[in-house]
């Protein structure tokens, strides 16, 4: 990896354990996604300070352009991820229904429209 | 033997009073729910004023959510048997008799257009839409449907316990919970209606919209995503 790369990584890994870090010091990521983040912000700053270790990692996969294996790494984690919030969010939407639903019961038949007839 | 018409309305205040009308005239001894699904208008208050029972959902669910909340609220209230009634005045009073006489050897029915002796006219893409879809049920059902969209059906009371658990939330649900009953063993049956067209109210044809619908549905029923890999209750 040149000097300029490294010199970029190093940068943005200090961005990022920084936002990392704070959001987690301030409580408003929930514990399991507090631990996934802080598990990135830590390998972000190992590669970083250890440049030296993603270049040999991409000799012996045989990559010419060292660079490409952070990507594929990238890429692949936030795919996975991508996938995981798609779960999620499905899991969420089925249960607002629920709620929904739940609402409406509970109203019940005759509770009162509180919005003006137009 | 108890039966409820469910009603799913979202913004229908307008013709929402003589559709009530015209089945508490044909059927005065059903009771009528209305679920209102997060109308703006006056929807709820015009039901109630008309004397039906109106469930508001505090948000707009979209067709499938409204009348899943209407299943469940019949098999709670423990109704034998319900059908389902277009709020926007396409459907007619005078066909329910017939639809609900097919429940006599059938656990679902559909009132169908298409085997009535009335012309009823559909555009050319959205006709050849339904035709594929048409196919496509036919092979997973093992059974021919002429119908698969209809709005205007009926159902006994298994078959309600089974819908107002999973019943499928997104556009055009009619076709998925259609297969989602025959794969659970139940005997679906068409019987011919005769449908107006539509009083008021846009009819869901933006074809963008409709297009990706469709390719939704093709890829959920051939993947048989309604009916493995779901639990059955809770």
């Amino acid at each position: 990896m040149t000097g300029q790369t490294h010199a970029l990584l190093a940068g943005l890994t200090v961005v990022a354990v920084v936002v990392i870090v704070r959001l987690v010091r301030r409580q408003v990521l929930k514990a399991k996604y507090t631990v996934l983040w802080l598990t990135v912000g830590l390998v972000l700053a190992v590669t970083a300070s250890v440049p030296t270790l993603l270049d040999r990692a991409a000799d012996r996969l045989g990559i010419w352009y060292q660079p490409t294996l952070f990507m594929l790494l990238a890429i692949g984690f936030l795919m996975l991820l991508a996938m995981h919030f798609s779960y999620e969010l499905s899991r969420m939407e089925k249960r607002i229904r629920a709620l929904a639903e739940e609402v409406a019961l509970l109203r019940g038949p005759e509770d009162e429209d509180r919005r003006a007839p137009s | 033997m108890r039966t409820a018409a469910i009603i799913p309305a979202f913004n229908e205040a307008d013709a929402l009073p003589g559709v009530l009308a015209g089945l508490a005239r044909q059927n005065p001894d059903h009771d009528i729910v209305v679920v209102d699904d997060g109308s703006t208008d006056s929807t709820a208050i015009v039901a109630r004023a008309a004397g039906a029972t109106c469930l508001r959902l505090p948000f707009n669910l979209g067709i499938g959510g409204a009348l899943r909340l209407g299943f469940r609220y019949a098999v709670e209230q423990g109704y034998d048997r319900a059908y389902q009634f277009d709020a926007d005045g396409q459907h007619d009073a005078s066909q329910v008799e017939a639809l609900l006489a097919g429940l006599d050897d059938a656990d679902m029915v559909i009132g169908s257009r298409f085997m009535g002796v009335r012309d009823y006219r559909v555009g050319r893409s959205r006709g050849m839409a339904m035709g594929l879809l048409r196919r496509l049920v036919r092979l997973i059902c093992g059974q021919a449907f002429t119908d698969t969209s209809s709005g205007f059906r009926a159902f006994q009371r298994p078959v309600l316990e089974l819908f107002a658990i999973e019943y499928p939330v997104e556009y055009m649900e009619s076709v998925e919970a259609l297969v989602l009953a025959v794969r659970r063993g139940f005997t679906v049956r068409e019987v011919p209606v005769v449908m107006h067209d539509r009083a008021g109210g846009r009819a869901s044809n933006r074809s963008l919209r409709l297009a990706y619908h469709f390719v939704r549905l093709l890829i959920v029923l051939v993947a048989g995503g309604t009916s493995r890999g779901r639990r059955t209750a809770s």
